[in-house]
């Protein structure tokens, strides 16, 4: 291969694609009538792991939470960690979506819609885990202030409180600029159908768009007004989770870094799932035309940024405790680090910092297979991180004579099991039933000429 | 039934007939059941005055632990005993209560209780039961009683040693064995031989300014151990005794409750602790000169010791075990009486037990004589012998030759199931009877309830034997009394009769000291010492909540963490342990009964009639891998700064030496309490760790048992522990409890993370929860850096198979999914609040005790109003010594804690250095 042949300078998008071949073929994944068998073949795998999300649920409404393995100190367990986990990916959806839309990166109009799909279905996994979390699970809605008769409102200084209306607000907030986004190209499809039952459904979501200037002027002040609202909102959202934990007394958790330190680790594991996704979508969906070795590439570097920064949270973790004139914390860190959580640390550093390093060489950005595989090590490396944040610093906390070990039961992994089947199922059915690639911005690249 | 309206006045009728039955199933509940006599407890038709729903009422009785009494109050709620608490003008008792008297309740209401009466592995009755004892009577009596025998525990009761005398007289040739597998032969035999005749000392550790310890129970299960430990503490507490500690020696294989308070303490095994009191006998001139020669790595320490108690002659005491064996005990007395402990420190009296006979010659008596075919009847009272045996006499062989077997137990277990009969015996506070505490006082048992499944009594039983087939305990206690007031001349009978029921005492029922003073020659004519070996010893000790079995179906106490006391095997390593001893606590394994049987490993086949209390052991690993259950996570503080620690020398100089300027800044305005301010003082002087109040704390907030599998999980729901550190060397630690109740934080760090508003502060400064707001976030419970937060992880309460009549109705009991903590018992402070207020006066120091302070031995809680500078709790929080846990979280928690201090003899001090 020749070496001068880099990756960035890949086309943005493959001189063969015109504005008509590009309706056509986005157009067709949606309407045609028969999903490909691969699609089969994940639905089912997708809806069989869901299941197990339904059974596991049932399961714990019935006996509850104890069929978990929380306990006494150890009182937040994989529930937790998978909220958060999953939050930051559907952040990362966000940030590519959102944020580079403000910087007019020409990468992300190819697979923005990749990213906010992603979020949607994240977001819903994120969103069920702090509810099924809960002791009492059918009363979550007391969290929301609403006026009764006993005058009881939500307590305010509550960093889950802040938490709670930081994710009532943007997934609200998601599901609108996901929409506002998808309008223009509803239209197309619409306008692609060929079936009666199509056009109705598609024209009823399209909202009457006839694309006419003036829809045109609004919809792009609109669509760059909630941009910006989103931006600040992706980094609150994952800063007020960072919350849940600077907020608290425990050791190891009460930091300053956490609101940055968890925004960092949005970055790198939202890029990485949305690396892995784009890359099922371009061979999937035959879009390599569309999707061209420039977007990896970019998203190769920014997630090599990720993980830069949260190299830097991982040695302000660590020098946190050192630095602090606090026994506890130190010992629950020296814990962390050699003792019986050991090598989920070790583990995490290899996943999130050490092996990513790679995507410095040019050679691997343009390796899809490399990428794909860097990108899923990120995703088990930032869950272990989240394990690592939650479990061992309850385990050993300020009161020695409470440590305590926890032990996640089979429940525990059918329901990690089970918020990756719902992710999966969601991400199937849109991918089958929405464009997936944003046609109108890609339009405008070519229009533009930008397409180098 | 007719259809409705069709008949009107029938179905009227009808209703009429259904209300009445409803109205008498629901009034009349505890008039269900066998009962012969109806006389002594009427259910409420009206409310009787001075019966307030929500207020307890209390009613005097005992409990009583291998035949001893220790006075109890039973509180009851609307009729139903639902809580017992210590008898504060109960010698034995001063008010404490010891964890195993307060499970009793739990086990009065056991429904796993024994509740028929068994003949040949067939459901019977009563009257069959009589029948058929009657016919073996007739037998008996033209044989004059041969081949009658009675098998017992310790007796106490007057009347029923007089119900066995009378039975004497008709049945010559009966004999009566007994059995308590925890005797006491070994100190009995050296009384026997110091004073010539058994007697049982009573003592003064009031009294005492040095306490040498031999593996002693002094402060953990000796009959009488709650008042001891009461004067223990007493004098362990600098700042209350103007500077001034007792000192405590303690050499022992396994640890103490005592060795853990001692000053000094030496694990040594069992052949060093035999040398070790020659060395201090010769030391104090108790024993011959050589026996001081012996070169024990220990004898600078002895030497010492044996110096400080010298110049505390008259005021030292020396106390054994009841493991040691007699040459211990031997020496123990020579010792005592060459300090001149007996009659200063040292009180002997007569045997408070009828006929204190060794226990392992009467049992062996008993099987050698089943085995020649001597025994063709046997009536085993409140005894487990199938159970607790030494394995060597095969008691369950022997049983199986006796025609005619009666077992009276509580529950079906060994004994009862190789029976032929088994009788259901009535708890304690189901029934009439008398039992006499440690120092001879006698406390006459008043019934609490009504029988709940049936039962009969020992007393009942014999009644038949003595021709009275339809046996009334009231008059057969009652009789006694009368017949005995009489002889004394006690005068109106009726009022003695009702102020020793309302007291719980019997006046002036306290034994005399015997006159008879000791040998001078005690230690003369010891074997020679042999030497000391090295083969592994194993210990058998009793279990300190099991006791030898007998409440293993309990589930209080099955799941109460014990404090300091046992190597389990499977093997747990414990700090302070004598090196080559392996200690087993007797009292699991069962094979029958309750809740029990299955739990843990027994110990009772390795232990022998011939040494009863340790044997040689060769020990083999089997592989095997098994998790304990055990609740405390980690050993030592681990650099925290959670146990303060000094010495009464530095005390001494600077009462303030241990004082630290506390920082109360903040940004915020501090919370202001108008009137009342409840606070709770601990001192580690005075606690011993003996798990009182953790059971007090369960039985009042109806603390749920959550079962060893959670247990294992992590989630015991006890609102209040002891957590256990050690410090120093793990072959001689230096062993600190710390009772760990809710902080009651001013800044409770709980409070600002519920999001729903469920934990919050009162405005008398209590951390409060409100189960029905909470959603069960747990955050709380992360946040609380003393972790003292339990979670309902299932529906632990509802999982209970328990009564519930037997629960606090003052107490909610708590759902799945909420979170508990304690609450200082709210409960209690709002009731006496409210007498107050409808007395229209301030409520006083004193008055408001919470479960755990009220159970306490030692007095080592304190609670009330830190508003009120003159409160007991004020002037403890304004010692020097006080202070708080974690300080640097700024929490600034209620409940805080006097230092640890104790008084080392600095001769020891300056060699060890």
């Amino acid at each position: 291969m020749n070496l001068i042949d880099l990756p960035g300078d890949a086309p943005v998008i493959e001189p063969g694609v015109t504005l008509r071949s590009l309706s056509e073929e986005v157009s067709d994944r949606v309407l045609r009538p028969q999903a490909p068998r691969w699609w089969w073949i994940g639905f089912g795998i997708s809806l069989a792991l869901f299941l197990t999300l339904v059974v596991a649920t049932a399961w714990l409404f019935v006996n509850g939470i104890g069929v978990w393995g929380v306990d006494i100190p150890v009182a937040w367990g994989f529930a937790i960690a998978e909220y958060v986990w999953w939050i930051a990916l559907a952040s990362g959806g966000t940030i590519v979506s959102a944020l580079f839309y403000l910087t007019r990166s020409p990468w992300r109009s190819a697979t923005n819609r990749i990213a906010e799909t992603m979020m949607l279905s994240a977001a819903a996994s994120a969103g069920i885990m702090p509810i099924m979390h809960l002791g009492r699970q059918g009363f979550f809605y007391w969290l929301f202030p609403y006026p009764n008769v006993m005058d009881v409102w939500p307590q305010v200084r509550s960093p889950l409180w802040w938490d709670f209306i930081c994710l009532l607000c943007y997934i609200l907030m998601s599901i609108m600029f996901y929409y506002t986004g998808l309008l223009p190209d509803l239209a197309t499809v619409r306008d692609q159908a060929q079936h009666r039952r199509k056009q109705m459904f598609y024209g009823i979501l399209a909202l009457g768009w006839r694309g006419s200037a003036r829809h045109w002027r609004n919809y792009q002040s609109v669509y760059f007004i909630m941009c910006a609202i989103m931006a600040p909102m992706v980094i609150s959202v994952h800063s007020v989770v960072g919350l849940d934990f600077a907020g608290g007394l425990t050791t190891g958790w009460h930091s300053t870094q956490f609101p940055p330190y968890f925004f960092f680790g949005a970055v790198i594991s939202g890029l990485a799932l949305v690396i892995m996704l784009t890359i099922v979508v371009r061979h999937g969906y035959g879009f390599q035309g569309i999707i061209t070795a420039y977007h990896l590439n970019a998203m190769g570097k920014i997630m090599l940024t990720g993980s830069l920064m949260l190299g830097y949270s991982y040695v302000w973790e660590a020098w946190g405790p050192i630095y602090a004139n606090s026994i506890a914390d130190r010992t629950a860190f020296l814990d962390t680090i050699f003792g019986t959580y050991a090598p989920t640390y070790w583990a995490r550093v290899t996943l999130n910092i050490i092996i990513p390093q790679l995507l410095w060489l040019p050679i691997v950005r343009r390796s899809e297979i490399l990428l794909f595989l860097i990108s899923a090590g990120i995703i088990v490396g930032m869950w272990l991180e989240r394990f690592d944040i939650v479990i061992p610093n309850l385990a050993r906390d300020w009161m020695p004579s409470y440590w305590g070990v926890y032990y996640p039961t089979l429940w525990d992994w059918a329901t990690l099991a089970g918020s990756i089947g719902l992710f999966l199922s969601l991400f199937f059915l849109m991918m089958r039933f929405l464009p997936m690639v944003s046609i109108s911005e890609v339009r405008e690249i070519i229009a533009k000429g930008e397409t180098k | 039934m007719s259809a409705p309206g069709r008949n009107y006045w029938r179905s009227l009728e009808e209703l009429a007939l259904q209300l009445m039955a409803a109205s008498m199933a629901l009034g009349g509940l505890s008039a269900c059941g066998p009962e012969p006599n109806p006389r002594q407890l009427l259910p409420y038709v009206e409310q009787a005055p001075g019966i307030v729903p929500g207020r307890s009422r209390y009613y005097a009785t005992a409990t009583t632990q291998d035949g001893y009494a220790t006075g109890v109050l039973v509180a009851h709620q609307m009729a139903r005993p639902v809580k017992v608490e210590g008898n504060p003008d109960h010698p034995a008792s001063l008010g404490g209560a010891s964890a195993i008297m307060q499970a009793t309740i739990l086990t009065l209401y056991d429904p796993r209780r024994a509740q028929s009466i068994v003949g040949n592995g067939q459901i019977d009755t009563w009257e069959s039961f009589i029948t058929a004892l009657y016919e073996r009577r007739d037998r008996l009596l033209a044989r004059g009683g041969d081949g009658l025998r009675l098998l017992t525990g310790n007796i106490t009761s007057p009347s029923l040693a007089a119900q066995i005398a009378a039975l004497q007289q008709q049945f010559p040739a009966m004999r009566r064995h007994q059995w308590e597998p925890l005797h006491r032969d070994n100190e009995f035999a050296a009384s026997q031989h110091a004073f010539g005749r058994p007697v049982e000392r009573v003592l003064d550790v009031g009294a005492a300014d040095v306490i040498f310890a031999v593996e002693s129970d002094l402060i953990s299960a000796v009959p009488g151990w709650l008042a001891y430990a009461r004067q223990f503490a007493a004098r362990r507490r600098p700042d209350e005794t103007g500077g001034q500690m007792s000192r405590v020696y303690a050499i022992e294989s396994t640890p103490t409750l005592i060795g853990a308070k001692a000053d000094h303490r030496l694990p040594m095994r069992p052949q060093e602790i035999l040398d070790g009191m020659r060395h201090l006998a010769a030391a104090v001139g108790a024993g011959p000169q050589e026996w001081a020669q012996s070169q024990t790595k220990d004898a600078s320490w002895l030497a010492a010791a044996a110096q400080d108690l010298m110049q505390h002659k008259g005021r030292a005491l020396v106390h054994a075990g009841r493991e040691q064996p007699v040459e211990v005990h031997l020496l123990a007395d020579a010792i005592n009486g060459a300090l001149g402990a007996f009659g200063k420190t040292i009180r002997p009296i007569e045997p408070v037990a009828v006929a204190p006979i060794p226990h392992q010659q009467s049992l062996q008596e008993l099987v050698a004589d089943i085995t020649a075919g001597r025994v063709d009847t046997l009536l085993m009272l409140e005894t487990n012998p199938l159970y607790s045996t030494p394995v060597d006499l095969d008691f369950s062989g022997a049983l199986k030759r006796v025609p005619l077997s009666v077992s009276l137990a509580l529950y079906a277990d060994e004994t009862a199931e190789a029976s032929t009969w088994l009788v259901p015996s009535t708890h304690e506070y189901e029934v009439w009877s008398d039992a006499r505490a440690f120092d001879g006082t006698v406390t006459i048992q008043q019934p609490q309830v009504r029988r709940l499944y049936g039962g009969h009594s020992a007393q009942e039983l014999l009644a038949v034997l003595l021709a009275d087939t339809s046996p009334d305990d009231y008059a057969l206690v009652r009789g006694y009394w009368q017949q005995e007031a009489q002889q004394k001349g006690r005068g109106n009978f009726e009022a003695f009769w009702n102020e020793s029921l309302r007291s719980g005492i019997v006046n002036g029922s306290a034994a005399a000291p015997v006159t008879a003073a000791p040998k001078s020659d005690i230690a003369a004519g010891l074997p020679p010492t042999v030497p000391a070996e090295t083969a592994i010893t194993v210990l058998f000790r009793p279990d300190p909540l099991v006791w030898d079995g007998r409440f293993a179906d309990n589930a209080w106490l099955l799941e109460m963490p014990p404090n300091g006391h046992s190597v389990r095997a499977p093997f747990f390593v414990l700090p302070g342990q004598a090196p080559d001893c392996i200690t087993l606590p007797l009292g699991f394994g069962r094979r029958a009964g309750g809740l029990g049987a299955d739990v843990g490993f027994d110990a009772y086949p390795l232990r022998s009639i011939g040494s009863p209390w340790q044997t040689k052991a060769a020990l083999s690993k089997t592989g095997d891998m098994l998790r304990l259950a055990t609740t405390q996570g980690h050993d030592r503080v681990a650099g925290r700064d959670l146990i303060h620690e000094g010495t009464l020398a530095e005390y001494q100089k600077n009462p303030r030496f241990l004082e630290q300027q506390r920082n109360e800044e903040s940004l915020y305005p501090s919370y202001s309490y108008l009137r009342y301010a409840w606070a709770m003082a601990i001192d580690l002087n005075s606690c011993i760790g003996c798990q009182a109040c953790v059971v007090a704390c369960q039985a009042e907030n109806n603390v749920p048992v959550v079962g060893k599998d959670q247990v294992l999980a992590g989630r015991v729901m006890h609102w209040l522990r002891i957590d256990r550190y050690y410090s120093g060397s793990p072959d001689n630690p230096g062993i600190a409890f710390e009772p760990m109740p809710c902080m009651h934080c001013e800044n409770a760090p709980c409070e600002v993370v519920c999001p729903v508003h469920a934990t919050v502060h009162d405005h008398e400064g209590l951390n409060l929860m409100v189960y029905n707001r909470c959603v069960g976030t747990r955050f709380c419970s992360n946040n609380c850096p003393y972790k003292v937060r339990r979670f309902n992880f299932f529906d632990y309460t509802l999982k209970n198979d328990r009564q519930a009549e037997s629960w606090n109705p003052e107490v909610s009991v708590r759902g799945r999914g909420v979170m508990e903590k304690c609450t200082y018992c709210i409960q209690r402070i709002r009731t006496t609040q409210v007498d107050a207020h409808r007395e229209d006066r301030p409520v006083r120091d004193g008055q408001i005790q919470t479960a755990c302070q009220q159970s306490c031995p030692t007095q080592a809680i304190i609670f009330g109003n830190r508003n009120d500078p003159s409160s007991a709790v004020a002037r403890r929080k304004a010692s020097p010594l006080d202070y708080v846990l974690l300080e640097e979280l700024n929490t600034r928690p209620r409940t805080s804690y006097s230092a640890l201090i104790r008084n080392p003899n600095p001769a020891i001090e300056s060699e060890k250095a």
